[in-house]
């Protein structure tokens, strides 16, 4: 059955990964770890998932006026979000039409022009060719108004999340985020007027392993977050305790791993954090302008939800496949730029609606565990550091996400459950690895 | 050159003195990762702060590498402490420069702000990382003894990625 791998895995030359070497890599409860170390399948992962699928770009909010610009990278493309004159955001490839350079080189600002150093082209904030230098010498034949900055095929959003997709025609945003849409919402609706703002700076990071390790995991707090657990133990409302009372990551806990097909998943608090609503909603009032904040929450959701979303702090714990995350109060963006090496920047957003105490506090949650100082971000990357150095071994090459496959089950809204520290969603997310790697 | 001035001068080196020295003795506690004996050299309130992405932000409305008043602190230090700090596990293996040391606006009976710069050299993994930047310290005088009241540090790329930054900067 594995025949095919222990094949390749010997051959030093150049390695084909046909649909039946490709199928071979993932097993119902196993992974060859290859997937994560091969430099041919990342460059294959480039082509066959980060050229079709949908990928996040940026919050609306990060260009909330015209001529306002956001760069970011998109598998290897490197990408301009800007809010164009007509006041319209686009995602334009930032790469000169003429003869190739990039027109900006500023990661974030306000312009009404990118001008390429090279030869003076300029183009204006919708991406139109506005000057082109020494304009008598191109005759007729040449279609200026074709000659914009080029627009990544599709742009959507959802609830101000701006995805793109270089794939022309493919599935709706809508059907990408599938049940997925319905966890973003919890973090918008941490607002009781529904705005977020992803302005409050960002944490970036990157370490030496593979862009799928960041993943999803439900395991691993209790034995690599010991540290942190120790931590929490002498103050429960510091830092990270305030969002993780008891032990959520018991397995007798109300907590849930979640897979909502397409890679999409998420670490389920909801039910157990809730339990907590009474200590927790005592601990926001303790913050000037807390008890505003949830009467405006009652108000703008009704008790129930209110009470579910104040429980969770806006943190739907979700990983959209394959670029994004939303944890806690922050966006995280993940980008991969070589079989074993990763970036990923964690963007904090603040809630509207509420006091500056509240999400400032909020920040300072956020620096207590995430980002390169952090209590727990630092375990995670160096943990993923050693996976991919361990992986370089491959005398027995496969990697075990059985966990839990006995006891998960379909819930009414059809994604798959299991328990806290199940590997629900690395099968998922290997599930539709598999899917998009295989597709013609 | 009037008497006065000399006299003047003198008090100011022998200030600048006792600055640079505790200077080094923290950065020497830093380096070793003697991570109690540094927070010994902090007074009771403090301020430990390392900006994310710009030097001139608000630390209320932007996120901070580090942003840590005395109970934050602490967790920190009890954390490293911990047996289970695995990002320092191994330690960061350090040596550091401090220098151009300028006293700012200080006084030798209550103390004062004061502007250094510095370069970290960190050996992890077989890893060699330069890190760099600019510091500024409020040091107060406390039964006689120079101590640490606030410490911003700004990092020469804190708006680039960077790795695991968990020893003491």
């Amino acid at each position: 059955m594995n025949q095919h791998i222990i094949q390749t895995s010997n051959f030093s030359g150049k390695t084909h990964w046909d649909k039946a070497a490709l199928a071979s890599l993932i097993e119902a409860g196993r992974i060859h770890s290859r997937v994560y170390t091969d430099p041919e399948l990342f460059e294959l992962e480039l082509d066959r998932i980060f050229s079709t699928s949908w990928l996040f770009v940026g919050h609306q909010s990060e260009v909330p006026s015209p001529g306002d610009f956001q760069t970011r990278v998109l598998g290897r493309t490197s990408v301009i979000m800007v809010r164009g004159k007509d006041k319209g955001v686009r995602v334009l490839v930032n790469r000169c039409r003429h003869r190739g350079a990039q027109v900006c080189e500023t990661e974030t600002g306000n312009t009404k022009f990118f001008r390429c150093w090279y030869h003076g082209w300029v183009y204006d904030t919708n991406g139109d060719l506005a000057e082109q230098t020494g304009d008598e010498a191109y005759d007729d034949s040449m279609d200026r108004k074709a000659m914009g900055l080029t627009p990544v095929p599709r742009v959507e959003n959802y609830r101000g999340f701006v995805f793109a997709s270089f794939a022309r025609e493919g599935e709706t945003l809508t059907e990408f985020l599938g049940g997925a849409a319905a966890i973003i919402d919890l973090m918008v609706d941490a607002s009781p007027t529904g705005e977020l703002y992803a302005d409050g700076g960002s944490h970036k990071t990157e370490y030496r392993g593979n862009w799928k390790l960041v993943g999803m995991d439900g395991y691993h707090p209790l034995h690599l977050h010991a540290s942190v657990m120790e931590t929490i133990h002498r103050d429960p409302d510091s830092g990270i305790g305030s969002t993780h009372r008891s032990n959520p990551f018991d397995d007798t806990a109300a907590t849930y791993t979640r897979d909502f097909g397409h890679g999409h998943s998420m670490l389920d608090f909801r039910e157990h954090r809730i339990k907590h609503y009474e200590q927790h909603s005592e601990f926001i009032k303790k913050t000037s302008g807390g008890a505003e904040y949830i009467d405006a929450m009652h108000k703008a959701h009704g008790e129930e939800r209110a009470r579910m979303l104040l429980s969770i702090s806006g943190d739907p714990h979700l990983g959209l496949f394959p670029n994004v995350q939303l944890i806690h109060n922050q966006i995280r963006i993940v980008t991969p730029l070589a079989a074993d090496h990763t970036q990923v920047e964690m963007i904090a957003v603040r809630l509207g609606g509420v006091s500056d105490e509240i999400n400032a506090n909020r920040l300072r949650h956020h620096e207590s565990f995430y980002g390169p100082a952090g209590a727990g971000s630092p375990d995670d990357t160096e943990v993923f550091e050693r996976v991919q150095r361990g992986m370089q071994a491959e005398l027995n090459p496969w990697l075990d996400v059985s966990r839990g496959m006995a006891r998960e089950f379909t819930d009414v809204d059809g994604s798959t459950v299991g328990r806290i520290s199940d590997e629900v969603p690395q099968r998922g997310i290997f599930r539709h690895w598999i899917k998009l790697m295989t597709q013609s | 050159m009037s008497s006065s001035m000399n006299k003047a001068s003198l008090s100011d080196w022998q200030m600048l003195r006792e600055v640079e020295l505790f200077l080094f003795h923290e950065a020497e506690l830093a380096d070793g990762n003697q991570y109690e004996d540094w927070l010994e050299l902090w007074t009771a309130d403090l301020l430990y702060w390392v900006p994310s992405n710009d030097d001139n932000l608000d630390p209320q409305k932007k996120i901070s590498i580090i942003y840590d008043r005395r109970a934050q602190l602490e967790d920190r230090i009890f954390r490293l402490g911990t047996k289970h700090a695995y990002a320092q596990r191994p330690q960061s293996r350090l040596t550091r420069l401090v220098s151009n040391i300028v006293l700012d606006d200080f006084d030798t009976e209550s103390g004062g702000w004061v502007s250094s710069r510095f370069v970290v050299v960190e050996l992890r993994n077989h890893v060699q990382t330069l890190w760099s930047g600019r510091m500024r310290h409020k040091l107060v005088r406390e039964d006689g003894k120079l101590r640490i009241n606030e410490k911003h540090v700004f990092l020469l790329n804190n708006d680039t990625p960077v790795g695991n930054m968990t020893f003491i900067i």
